[in-house]
This record gives structure tokens, C-alpha cells and sequence, in this order.
């Protein structure tokens, strides 16, 4: 009986490395990996080529070295993550989703069948078998004693594992990485480089599969085609979804329950006599029918991902006032930020005229923050942006209007590097960055927002805010190792300080330690208006913030986008409310079929013919 | 050369199961965005319940009838229980995929304990092989081919000509938008899965009539076969998932007759991973460029 439980505890530590892995792929990143078994297996048949010497025949298999077997759990761990490196460079590049996931079974198939049919690796369906007991003989441990040293081995490493992911998860790379779960075109938008982000995840979780399997291979002593069937995998799915997605205490109980209870525990059961085949199917079964309902039920697993809880601002929220209110007289009735970029901004944008009273007219002698010229993008027959040239000066709201399928969200994507254009040229800050990709160019310093808005709803509202900010020091996988607390890897004092005031300014404080998702729509516009000031790049372009709005809301983004201007940073905004534009704007850009059709200071769009013709008209008539 | 033209034969044959199975699969993707790994199982539950009508009615005709009308109920059982709901409840398609492959390990379980995990042998008098112009084809060959045909015809002419397949094709493209131009997206895609599991019920029929012998895991087999020709034409356009299931059935042929049938599989996923890594939306479909598009 003890040996039964030193046993399923061995298991236990096994597959609850193989589950931490997994959650790193599958958890945090958010890709449905289902070669990740693959790994295992590639694993346990590596460990036991450097370790079980050279292939009596017939018996063929590559390398038969004779490694000490801490050096082979180390060389398992690397071959896996050299390939998990090879199919993620393939299959991450493009590929998402659904797609992803059929490459990536493609890949464990062509796999398995190298394994099984390819003799001359493992040796095929016989597999390999030898490693009896590693490292036994040098502690001088015998037959009975064996087990109980390999299980505190085991538990050793699965500790090890475990304070490894729950640094991970803490950190600021474990932040980004859900980033890229929740909403994959925001965290490129906001400088993540989402290519090389998945790579390291998914680079991170083979290697942790590799060392598992190592484990596995001694565990079982041998390891064959046969030990490694689809419903592996499907076991280690549910375990983590069961026990909850990202939460690595969860996913340790999913393996408890799902692994060592349903799945190990029920291979002793007693067999109906003559039907020696309904035990396992009816644990399939039950594996299966967990999965279908966990998704339906209780998504989120038994002990949901937790989020940072922000203690600090409760207590300085000011009595009174609600956090929706409006601002009285178009100010903020709290004082005002200073500039966040204050030492960086130029002399010329901090004389800043008055918005809506006496309007400035453009000065042609401002110089430019973004030139675009002769851009031009097709989609099938239909030139959404044809030959579209523009400037935006520096320091100010320029306005981008006209009527719906003018092509202003293509210009705007071409422009932030989420589409490629056909042609033409756009130059930011005197750099030529068409053609670069999304986190080049927010890197650059210039950001955009989307028509609707992409928080991060599993996020607070204050891990928005800071996420909103591209720390690539911080960002970095060993910099969640070191250092006292998680909050002081993840952040620092400053720029928490720094997020809590501009949350404390947009009257978000109240819903700071929120899940963003939770919002509403209101409040998520101004969430992203938050990450915005955050990030405080030199160039923004707002797509449509006003839609869906209330007017008062309007009111608070106005004077928001003020604040822009006071930190730095020009704005451009699309916006099919014309009030609005005329409220903020001085210089206001009309595109029409894909071109601009004129320029200037909203009144002088007024008078304007082609302007009242192709838009203006429907409105003022 | 001769032998050239008889894989070309067998391929044939090959693909016109594929694509029988593959344009199931898509048209059920096309309506619910939801790629069903449990389609195989829909096969599986065509060439059993094939099997079983066979068996006590000795009608091949019946058999025929029989998988088709198991295939539709499996898959409607499937939408209205599992899919509906979680589509309805905002569950991403993704998830809904997870869920799927539950369904799949379940229907497959229950087949063992029903039936038990061996092989089924399924020999049917296939009949002295014939020369039909350039190939070798026996009776229960030609009839695969000549009905796969027909179905798809039909299916062409319903999808392209009825007011159904208007209706499916306006919520492929945009479920929302259907619905609020009148369409019960739900009734429709509930009516797709159900003609979707007819066909591939009528597929696991012909299937383990071509092969012989089937297994509770028979249909999930096949299924990566069928994955691999629908993505490759390009999921959820049945047309361009019937290009890609012709193309690949050959390539499944020529690859097991020259180079060995236990590659052919680890082969259609090598072609299916170069053809998404040039043109991930599929062969035949007009979409590419960057993740964001």
C-alpha cells in the first residue's frame, strides 16, 4: 500500500511539472499548444539515449552515451527546448488560434511517426528501455529503499519548478505574457513584441515538458510510442482548466484531482470480469465530460487566476465624490498633473493657446510630427486608402474627419503598422516607419487607440494602466527572479505612484483594483485614455473615443485630451462627432475615397465646396 | 506511366471520401466558427450504426441510409446540446474547440463499452476490380465515386440555389448581420450541422467500406486527414475545402503507394504546414499578410 502511494505521489510531481509548463503555453501566453506532449516524449526518449549506453542489437537508437542522469535531464530539457524553439519560430509567426493549434498537432503527429516508424532514432514501436534506478547505485540505495529517494527527487525538482513559476507569475514578463492572452493587438500596440514574447513562452514551457519527461523516462525505466497517446494530453488540458487557467496553485490541485485521483487512482480499481475495457473508457469519459463542463460551467477552473490587489489608493480617495461625476466647469476639481513629460517637452508645445475660445490658426512654421505622403492600400479591387498625404503638426489636436469608408481606420493602421501599405511613405519624428511592425512603432513613441476599446479585461484596471508602459529591463525573464517583493520586480515605486495619480485624475481610482472587462463601456475609454497618458508617447492617434459616450463623458475627454497636449503629446483623432472636433482641434484633415480632400482650421472647412460635398453637407444642410 | 494513372485511380477515391467528410466539417466551422474535433466521431457513429443495419436488414442501401441519418442525429445532438449553448453563453470558439475534443474522447469511450475497443470487420463483396478508361476501379468503388459526386452536386445546388444555402451563406459570413436582416441564424446553423452530419455519417460508411474494418477510434483517425484537406483549401468555403480535399487525397495516394503508407499521414500534415505557413487563411482563398488582418 505505501508503495501504491509513493508511487502515485512520484506521478503526482511528474505530471505537475508537465502541467506548469503547459500553463506557461496555454495559461499565461494563451495558445492552445497540442504538440506540448511532444516535448515529454522528446524528453524521455533523450534522457534515456545519454544515459542507457550503446544499442545491442537489432536494437538501434542514436547516441547510447552513458551520462551521469543529471546531465541527461538537462540535455532533455534543452533538445525540447530546441524544438519546442524550432515549431514555435514556424508556427508562431503567423499563426493563431485555431491555425495554430492544427500546426502544431501536425507537428506532434510527424513526430510520433518518427518515433514509432523511423527505427534508426528511438527504435521505433519497441522503444527503449535500461534506465534502472538512476543515480541509485552511487548513493548506494537498493531495490526497496530506491522508490522513496526517487519520490523526495522528484518532489525536490517539482518544488524547484514551482517557485521558478510562481516568480514567472508575478513578474512583469508574466504580466506581459497575459497581455498577449487578453487582447493581442493592445499589448502590440503598447510595444510588445508579440512574436518574440510567445517564443519565450512557449520556448520556456517545451523546455519544462523536456524536464518532465526526464523525470518520466526514469519513473518508468523505459518509454515506447505506446506511452504516448492523444488522451495524455487531453489529461494535462484539463487538469490545468479544471484546477484554473494561470493560477498556478490551481493548476497544481487540477493535477491532484484530474491526474492523481481520476486518472492514476482508478488503474487499481478491480476490472468487471469480461469487460476488462469499461475501467479506462469510463475514466476517458469522465476526463471528457470534466472538460465539456468545466469550459460551459466554471471557465475560469476551481481556484480562478488571482490578480494584484493595489491597497494604497482606498485611502485616498476623497470622500464625496463620485466617480462619475462630471468636472466642474470643465476643469478637474482636483489638482491638476504636472506634465508628465515635463523636462522632455519642447519650448514651443508647452505655449499652449486656448482650446475653444480664440482659435489659432496653423502656423505653417510648426514643424511637422508625422508627414504622411502617396499612401496607398488595396483590398481586392477596392483602394480603401488611395494616395493619401497629410501632415500632423507637433504639439497639437489635429482632427481626422469624413464619411464612413473615407479609409480613415485603414490610414490609421497603416500608420501604427497593423497593415502593410502598398506604397507610399510615412515619416514620424523625421524616421521613415511604414512597413515596421505595431511594437516598433509604438516603441518609436507613437501609439494608437482602437475604435473599440481593447483593455485587458482579466487585468485590473491598474495593471492596464501600468502594462500601458513598455519596460524592457523589467520586462525581462530574470529580472522577475531577483529582488525583494513582487510588487518591486513587476514595478516600481514611481511608476505605481505614477499610475495611481493619473487613475486619481480620470476619477478611475475607485475601480482600480477592477478586472477591466468588468467596466463599462464609458469607463473602459477612459481606461484606455489612462494608458495613454501612461505611456505618454510623443504622437497618439485616438480612433473614434467618442464612440458610444455619453456627453458628459465627452466633457472629461476633452479636457483629457488637453492633458495630452499639456505632457507632450500630440494627438490625432478621428472622430465622426463634429462638435467634438471642432471643441479640440486646430487643424482637422478631411479624407474622402481614400484621399485627403483638404486641410486646415475647421472654419475653414466650412466654406469649403468639396468638403460640404462629400461630408459636411449631410450635416450642416 | 500505367501506374501512375491507377494511383491517380485509387486517389480518386481517396478524395472523394475526404472531401465528403472535409466539406461536412467545414460547412459546420462556416456557421459556428467552431472547428468540431468530435467530427470524426460523427464517421465513426455512420460506419457502426452502417454496420448494425447491414447486419440485421442485409440492405446495403439501408446501411447507406442508416449512417447518413446517424451522422445528422450525432451532429444535431452535438450543436443543440454543446455547441448552441456555448456559441449563445459567449463562449469563445476557441474554448468551444477545447470542448469539442471532450465530446470526442466521450463518444469515443462509449463506443469501447458498447462495442468494445477491437476491430469491427466490415467486408462487403467489393467485386472484380473493372477497367474504366484509364483505372481500376471495382463496383463499390464506382459507387463511392458516383455518389460522392452527387452528393456533392446536391450540395452545390443547395447551397448556391435554395434559400436555405443563401441563408447559411449570409451567416457564414456574418452571423449578427443575418440575424438582424431576419435570418434565424440559429435554426440555420442548427439545419447545417444536421445536412453536415448526414453527409459525413454517409462518409464513415463508404470509409469503412473502402477500408473494411473500423474501431471506436476509426473516425478520429480520418479526422486529421480531413482537418488537414480543409485547412488547406481553406476552412469554412466549402468550394475551396473540396479543391483542397481532391488535391490531397491524391498526394495521400502517390505518397502511400511510393513512399509508405505509415508516412502518409505525417506527409498531408507536412503539406498542410507549408501551405498555412505561406497562406494561412488556405490554397484557395484570397486572404493574407499579418497576424492583426
Amino acid at each position: 500500500m505505501i508503495q501504491y502511494f509513493v508511487s502515485i505521489l512520484t506521478e503526482g510531481a511528474i505530471f505537475g511539472i508537465m502541467a506548469l509548463g503547459l500553463n506557461v503555453i496555454w495559461g499565461w501566453s494563451g495558445d492552445f499548444d497540442l504538440s506540448y506532449y511532444g516535448y515529454v516524449a522528446l524528453g524521455a526518449y533523450m534522457t534515456l539515449v545519454l544515459t542507457i549506453g550503446q544499442p545491442t542489437p537489432p536494437a538501434e537508437y542514436i547516441l547510447g552515451l552513458q551520462l551521469p542522469y543529471l546531465v541527461a535531464l538537462l540535455g532533455a530539457m534543452l533538445s525540447s527546448a530546441l524544438l519546442g524553439l524550432i515549431i514555435g519560430l514556424i508556427a508562431l509567426r503567423h499563426l493563431r488560434g485555431i491555425y495554430f493549434s492544427i500546426v502544431t498537432l501536425g507537428a506532434v503527429y510527424v513526430l510520433y511517426v518518427m518515433a514509432g516508424q523511423y527505427v534508426p532514432l528511438f527504435d521505433g514501436y519497441n522503444g527503449l528501455f535500461g534506465l534502472y534506478n538512476p543515480m541509485g547505485a552511487a548513493l548506494g540505495l537498493d531495490f526497496y529503499t530506491y522508490p522513496y529517494f526517487f519520490l523526495g527527487f522528484s518532489l525536490l525538482i517539482f518544488i524547484l519548478v514551482f517557485i521558478f513559476m510562481a516568480r514567472v507569475s508575478g513578474s512583469r514578463f508574466g504580466l506581459a505574457l497575459r497581455t498577449l492572452r487578453e487582447d493581442e493587438s493592445a499589448a502590440a500596440a503598447f510595444g510588445r513584441d508579440i512574436y518574440q514574447l510567445k517564443l519565450k513562452a512557449y520556448v520556456l514551457g517545451a523546455a519544462c515538458g523536456g524536464l518532465a519527461g526526464g523525470l518520466f523516462a526514469a519513473y518508468l525505466s523505459a518509454f515506447n510510442p505506446s506511452a504516448w497517446s492523444p488522451i495524455e494530453a487531453i489529461v494535462l488540458y484539463s487538469a490545468v482548466l479544471v484546477g484554473g487557467r494561470g493560477n498556478i496553485k490551481g493548476v497544481i490541485l487540477g493535477v491532484a484531482i484530474m491526474i492523481v485521483f481520476i486518472q492514476e487512482s482508478t488503474r487499481f480499481l478491480p476490472g468487471v470480469p469480461g469487460y476488462p475495457a469499461i475501467i479506462p473508457a469510463a475514466r476517458e469519459i469522465v476526463i471528457g465530460a470534466v472538460l465539456v463542463l468545466f469550459i460551459r460551467f466554471r471557465p475560469q477552473g476551481l481556484l480562478p487566476e488571482r490578480r494584484y490587489v493595489d491597497r494604497a489608493p482606498r485611502d485616498r480617495v476623497q470622500p464625496g465624490v463620485d466617480a462619475l461625476s462630471p468636472p466642474a466647469s470643465g476643469t478637474l476639481d482636483r489638482p491638476a498633473l504636472p506634465p508628465l513629460l515635463a523636462t522632455e517637452v519642447a519650448p514651443e508645445t508647452q505655449v499652449r493657446e486656448p482650446l475653444a475660445q480664440d482659435r489659432p490658426v496653423v502656423s505653417t512654421s510648426l514643424p511637422a510630427i508625422l508627414v504622411v505622403t502617396g499612401l496607398y492600400k488595396h483590398f481586392g479591387g477596392v483602394a480603401a486608402v488611395d494616395g493619401c498625404s497629410f501632415q500632423a503638426p507637433k504639439g497639437q489636436v489635429t482632427g481626422l474627419i469624413g464619411p464612413n469608408g473615407a479609409g480613415k481606420s485603414t490610414a490609421i493602421d497603416l500608420i501604427s503598422g497593423f497593415k502593410l501599405p502598398d506604397a507610399g511613405t510615412i515619416v514620424f519624428e523625421d524616421a521613415a516607419i511604414q512597413g515596421l511592425p505595431p511594437h516598433r512603432i509604438s516603441r518609436l513613441g507613437l501609439i494608437r487607440t482602437f475604435q473599440t476599446p481593447r483593455e485587458w479585461p482579466a487585468l485590473t484596471v491598474l495593471e492596464n494602466v501600468i502594462m500601458a508602459r513598455w519596460d524592457p529591463k523589467r520586462e525581462a525573464l530574470w529580472r522577475g527572479m531577483v529582488g525583494p517583493g513582487r510588487v518591486q520586480r513587476a514595478t516600481s515605486k514611481a511608476e505605481l505612484d505614477l499610475a495611481r495619480a493619473i487613475l486619481a485624475e480620470l476619477a478611475l481610482d475607485k475601480v482600480s483594483n477592477e478586472r477591466a472587462g468588468n467596466l463599462s463601456g464609458g469607463q473602459k475609454r477612459l481606461v484606455e485614455f489612462a494608458r495613454i497618458r501612461m505611456a505618454a508617447p510623443q504622437l497618439v492617434i485616438l480612433d473614434e473615443p467618442m464612440g458610444g459616450v455619453n456627453p458628459v463623458l465627452g466633457e472629461r475627454m476633452a479636457v483629457a485630451i488637453e492633458g495630452f497636449i499639456a505632457a507632450g503629446t500630440s494627438v490625432i483623432i478621428v472622430e465622426h462627432n463634429l462638435p467634438f472636433i471642432e471643441r479640440v482641434a486646430q487643424h482637422v484633415i478631411v479624407m474622402s475615397q481614400g484621399a485627403v480632400i483638404a486641410a486646415g482650421p475647421f472654419e475653414s472647412l466650412r466654406s469649403n465646396q468639396s468638403v460640404i460635398d462629400a461630408y459636411l453637407g449631410e450635416v450642416t444642410a | 506511366m500505367h501506374e501512375v494513372l491507377l494511383t491517380l485511380g485509387f486517389g480518386l477515391v481517396t478524395a472523394s471520401i475526404l472531401s465528403l467528410s472535409a466539406v461536412a466539417f467545414t460547412l459546420e466551422y462556416a456557421v459556428t466558427k467552431v472547428a468540431n474535433l468530435a467530427h470524426g466521431e460523427i464517421l465513426t457513429i455512420g460506419a457502426y450504426a452502417a454496420y448494425l443495419v447491414h447486419q440485421s436488414t442485409g440492405s446495403v442501401l439501408l446501411a447507406a441510409l442508416g449512417a447518413a441519418v446517424a451522422g445528422g442525429a450525432l451532429a444535431l445532438v452535438m450543436h443543440i446540446t454543446v455547441i448552441d449553448r456555448f456559441v449563445r453563453r459567449g463562449v469563445g470558439t476557441m474554448s468551444t474547440l477545447i470542448a469539442t475534443l471532450g465530446i470526442s474522447f466521450v463518444i469515443q469511450n462509449v463506443l469501447v463499452i458498447i462495442f468494445g475497443a477491437a476491430n469491427v470487420a466490415y467486408t462487403i463483396p467489393q467485386g472484380a476490380p473493372q477497367q474504366v478508361g484509364p483505372f481500376l476501379w471495382t463496383p463499390v468503388e464506382e459507387e463511392i465515386l458516383i455518389s460522392a459526386i452527387a452528393i456533392t452536386a446536391v450540395l452545390y445546388v443547395i447551397i448556391t440555389y435554395t434559400k436555405f444555402g443563401k441563408a447559411l451563406r449570409a451567416v457564414a459570413q456574418n452571423r449578427e448581420l443575418a440575424r438582424v436582416t431576419g435570418i434565424n441564424a440559429r435554426l440555420v446553423a442548427a439545419a447545417t450541422w444536421f445536412l453536415a452530419g448526414l453527409v459525413a455519417g454517409y462518409a464513415g460508411f463508404i470509409l469503412a467500406e473502402s477500408v473494411g474494418t473500423f474501431t471506436p477510434f476509426f473516425g478520429f483517425s480520418f479526422f486529421l486527414i480531413t482537418l488537414t484537406a480543409a485547412v488547406a483549401g481553406g476552412l469554412g468555403k466549402p468550394f475551396s475545402t473540396l479543391a483542397g480535399s481532391i488535391i490531397v487525397g491524391i498526394a495521400l495516394e502517390f505518397t502511400g503507394g511510393y513512399i509508405s503508407a505509415s508516412y502518409e499521414l505525417a506527409f498531408a500534415f507536412a503539406i498542410l504546414a507549408l501551405v498555412i505557413l505561406v497562406r494561412p487563411r488556405g490554397l484557395f482563398t484570397n486572404a493574407r499578410r499579418t497576424v492583426f488582418e
